[in-house]
């Protein structure tokens, strides 16, 4: 094989003395032969003619050696490269159409790709990232935190992980400036650096002595923070900082990119052997049964998989039930992987968008292969005459497909370049966990994926037009005085439209049915009033606000002040805002009526102060809103939503019925309707609300309904805070429209790139279409004219060329509305309310795709309505 | 004569030319000739066929190319067998030999 190579390399390079060899060579023969036949007597003009008929062509005899050696390979494709580049240059408007046409569709696919690259195939940037996974406990149709015993007993017994971690992200009240800041941050193990892998860029991370009651309060800063707030000073390490009015100590500094878990910019150890409560800092979880408040994660070792882990933490399961009957982890194990859990829902979203711009490149191949069968018909005189000098089928052929891949090349190029500008918009597409760690850029694998798109794209569109350049009769070609048609090229180009037509129905159907996912989302009714509502967030620090009394006090003074700001009409606060993100859930269990085996009474659960459901505009369908009376010494009270009402109390009124939580009996005084909590999509589940002042909570957020603008109100309502407590940071300033916005923008994205993706679709389809019918007309311009000097009427013309169009659009629309049924099928999960097989949706796109195609014939058809017969008939 | 002329298939040449070869290094026209004279005339190598062949098993590695004197002091291409082409040649040969002779039985049962 190699000696082969090498062979072919020395002929190649040492060409010159290779070919004189071979004349040598011949030449002897030659000499040899005519000696032969003069010894048997020929005379010598005699023997020489013998001989040379004998030969044949010195010529070919060398050009078949050339091919023995292997060289004509090589050194054919060098010159069909230059050849090709010399044709393209004479015609630089067609090969610019092409390039360009390629370009977008390779480029749109290499930036999709780029970030399905960054989120799906790429590994997360921890060293042995696969062996990562998320721990928890089956609940609820997917994963739960452990309550700190099991997981204690888990880390201790398990025989899967080299290690276990447990983190808490919490808010800390950084006061290092003038202005006090909140930092997102999280309370860790003093193992997850360690089980991560990853090691701070300066100083040190935890040591397992680190934290623990008494002793000196220990942080690592985020390389984001180190920037900002401290100047990126290398001595920072030592310093002493103030963290919830509490001192520490920085003893290093994370790398840039890291930001585990949820955005984090801090880190400290807890107290205990896992991070402590938020409301009960100084108790120790170990005793917390029933609390699931931290995530925990654990290094696999080597060579156990994720389905044996299960089974082994299984196994931990069983035993702590025997153990502890109290424990709360009988639902059995829930373990992924770190990446998975990261990436989330966005996977399918990725592949459908992969997938859409993959049809997008097909008809952008598909035109362009019609490009070249047009501009074929044009050359048939020019590979006639290369076929009469003696190029063979194989070689007209390669020539042809050579000049595909030059344009299927350039346009690769382009469209790498395009791409590198297109990653940036589609960062949005990165969810949010990763979006710090991966960066949707050109690496191997992308450059690997273009150019394998590229050359599919070159076979696709180039091999049938090589193929028909190549077949046909020279003498023909030669003896035609111009352009006509031959009916195999168009046959072909008619069979392409109709792909093409059919590719955009699929892609036109895809969209649709996200748009009107998204309008059908944007009718919902969310049980609030989203409009004039600003929110403002506040965490309020034990250090300060150690207690209920004095949480109490802070968010009474608050309301206070905000309520006489000018153009305020109503303020209040609750612990959860509808479509705010995270999760809060309460066991509950409700008088006189038997707990069943094996149920999980559990509801929605958020505090709020009086006045809430009036600020956000939800409706009090029955008794009475909370009030000032309801306070730590009154009877404890609670309002459902309709959803729990009509759950537990069919029939039923249930204001004055009873509840209880954690144990505590709590009296029903109302019930309001039904909001969306998580998203909009999913259902209403059962909430219950309790009251602020008799369940105070340090993480909140304030709600104020604005008479007019809610923009002025912005920061006035965060000075309105700082009266208060000048300490006191307020975060995520917004309008309820804003929260509302962000909990769909994903949709709204996914639905804009789509469309995109389908009007490029449709437009190429209708480029496609309008090219093959005016070159149909320009073709039969001859015959048209002939016609209408026989006396055809023109609007018969118009008639047959558009019907022609519309014949060929409506079996693409027929292909299309069939693949269409079967591929959508596969969007389901990004759809809302509407089903893959929408008729309205497709009757839409079929309406669509009609006019665009109608509009793209009856253009070239009024131009054959214009022909004047005369002109015609001396055409060519 | 040339009615009695037989085309040679392309491995068939390859097969002579090395068998041609294993007797002693010859250039392009011995080899030819030497073909022509031990087959009495039946087999001739045209030039057309014969150098496109050389280069093919030079380039295959089976045999080698060098330039020598040739009897009458006049400078010539020899060809000679490599060692991986001798053992081609016997592969070849036998893989000819049991095709023949299976060949050959077939025929004469069709008879």
């Amino acid at each position: 094989m190699i000696s082969d190579l090498l062979y072919r390399l020395r002929a190649l390079f040492r060409r010159r003395s290779v070919e004189s060899e071979l004349d040598a060579e011949l030449r002897a023969h030659f000499h040899r032969q005519v000696e032969k036949f003069v010894k048997s007597g020929l005379p010598l003009e005699e023997a020489k003619r013998r001989a040379r008929l004998e030969f044949g062509g010195f010529d070919q005899v060398k050009e078949e050696c050339r091919d023995a050696r292997g060289v004509n390979l090589i050194e054919t494709t060098i010159q069909d490269l230059r050849y090709g580049l010399r044709m393209l240059r004479k015609s630089p408007g067609f090969a610019a159409v092409a390039v360009v046409t390629l370009a977008l569709g390779i480029g749109a696919n290499t930036a999709i790709f780029s970030v399905v690259n960054a989120v799906l195939l790429r590994p997360l940037p921890y060293p042995n990232a696969d062996r990562l996974v998320v721990v928890g406990e089956r609940w609820m149709g997917g994963g739960g935190d452990l309550a700190p015993p099991d997981y204690l007993d888990i880390a201790a017994e398990n025989r899967a992980f080299e290690q276990m971690a447990a983190y808490k992200s919490w808010n800390f009240n950084l006061s290092a400036g003038p202005r006090p800041e909140r930092v997102t941050g999280a309370v860790i193990t003093t193992n997850t650096f360690s089980l991560l892998g990853v090691d701070p860029v300066l100083g040190r991370g935890f040591l397992q002595g680190d934290g623990g009651p008494g002793g000196e309060r220990t942080v690592v800063l985020g390389y984001t923070l180190w920037q900002a707030r401290f100047g990126a000073r290398p001595d920072v390490v030592g310093e002493k900082i103030s963290l919830n009015d509490e001192p520490y100590t920085v003893v290093g500094v994370m790398p840039r990119w890291f930001d585990f878990p949820d955005g984090a910019q801090l880190w400290v150890p807890p107290r205990f052997a896992v991070p402590e409560h938020p409301l009960r800092l100084d108790v120790d979880p170990a005793t917390m049964t029933g609390s699931h408040y931290f995530d925990s994660i654990g290094r696999l070792r080597a060579g156990v998989s994720v389905a044996e882990a299960r089974a082994d933490v299984d196994r931990v399961i069983r035993h702590i039930a025997e153990a502890r009957p109290d424990s709360e982890a009988t639902n059995g194990a829930w373990i992924e992987t770190l990446h998975q859990v990261q990436v989330g829902d966005i996977r399918s979203a990725l592949l459908v968008l992969l997938a859409a711009v993959g049809l997008v490149l097909l008809i952008a191949c598909a035109n362009v292969a019609n490009l070249l069968l047009t501009r074929g018909a044009g050359r048939r005189k020019e590979m006639a005459i290369r076929s009469t000098l003696g190029a063979g089928r194989a070689a007209i052929a390669r020539q042809l497909f050579t000049e595909s891949l030059l344009l299927a090349a350039a346009g690769g190029g382009l469209g790498i370049l395009l791409a590198s500008w297109g990653t940036v918009p589609l960062a949005g597409l990165i969810p949010e966990d990763l979006r710090n760690m991966v960066q949707p850029g050109v690496d191997g694998r992308v450059l690997a994926f273009t150019a394998l798109a590229s050359l599919l794209g070159a076979i696709f569109f180039g091999l049938t037009p090589a193929l028909q350049g190549a077949r046909f009769a020279p003498m023909e070609a030669l003896k035609e005085t111009g352009r006509s048609s031959a009916p195999g090229r168009h046959r072909v180009q008619r069979a392409l439209v109709v792909a093409e037509s059919a590719l955009a129905v699929v892609l036109l159907v895809g969209a649709g049915l996200l748009v009107k996912s998204f309008l059908r989302l944007m009718q919902v009714n969310a049980g609030f009033d989203p409009t004039r509502l600003v929110t403002l967030k506040l965490s309020l620090p034990a250090a300060r606000y150690p207690d209920k009394a004095s949480q109490n006090l802070f968010v009474r003074q608050v309301l206070d002040h905000v309520e006489t700001l000018p153009g305020v009409e109503s303020a209040s606060v609750t612990t959860r805002l509808p479509l705010g993100g995270g999760e809060s859930h309460r066991g509950i269990q409700i008088e006189g009526r038997p707990s069943r085996p094996g149920e999980d009474l559990d509801t929605f659960y958020a505090v709020v102060a009086p006045d809430y459901f009036r600020t956000l505009g939800i409706p009090l369908l029955r008794g009475r809103d909370f009030s000032d009376h309801d306070d730590a010494n009154s009877l404890r009270v609670v309002i459902i939503n309709n959803s729990m009402a009509r759950t537990f109390w069919p029939g039923e009124d249930p204001v004055g019925k009873r509840i209880s939580m954690d144990d505590k009996p709590l009296e029903i005084v109302g019930v309001v309707g039904d909001t969306h909590q998580r998203d909009l999509t999913g259902p209403v589940e059962p909430m219950t609300y309790a009251v602020y002042a008799q369940e105070p909570w340090p993480f909140l957020t304030v709600a104020i309904r604005a008479a007019g603008s809610p923009a002025s109100l912005m920061t006035e309502a965060e000075r309105a805070v700082h009266a208060v407590d000048k300490d006191e940071p307020v975060f995520d300033v917004q309008t309820m429209s804003e929260v509302v916005e962000a909990s769909v923008s994903p949709r709204r994205f996914y639905m804009l790139l789509l469309g995109i993706f389908a009007l490029v679709a449709l437009s190429l389809a209708a480029v496609g279409l309008f090219g093959v019918i005016s070159f149909g007309v320009v073709q039969r311009t001859r015959e048209i004219g002939i016609r209408l000097a026989l006396g055809a009427q023109r609007s018969a013309v118009l008639r047959t060329v558009v019907g022609e169009g519309m014949r060929l659009t409506f079996l693409g629309l027929a292909v299309g509305l069939g693949a269409a049924v079967a591929l959508t099928r596969l969007m389901g999960s990004l759809l809302y309310s509407v089903r893959p097989a929408d008729p309205e949706t497709f009757m839409a796109v079929s309406v669509l795709l009609t006019a665009v195609a109608g509009l793209a014939s009856y253009i070239p058809a009024r131009r054959a309505t214009k022909v004047d017969p005369m002109v015609a008939l001396r055409h060519e | 004569m040339p009615n009695q002329r037989i085309d040679l298939p392309q491995g068939t040449l390859d097969l002579l030319i090395l068998k041609t070869l294993a007797l002693e290094p010859q250039h392009g026209w011995a080899i030819s000739e030497r073909i022509q004279q031990i087959s009495s005339d039946v087999l001739r190598v045209q030039q057309g066929s014969l150098y496109p062949a050389l280069h093919r098993l030079e380039r295959r590695g089976w045999i080698k190319a060098k330039w020598g004197a040739s009897e009458n002091n006049r400078r010539a291409k020899y060809y000679e067998l490599t060692r991986s082409g001798c053992r081609q040649l016997e592969a070849e040969e036998s893989d000819w030999r049991r095709l023949t002779a299976a060949v050959g039985q077939v025929l004469s049962i069709a008879d």
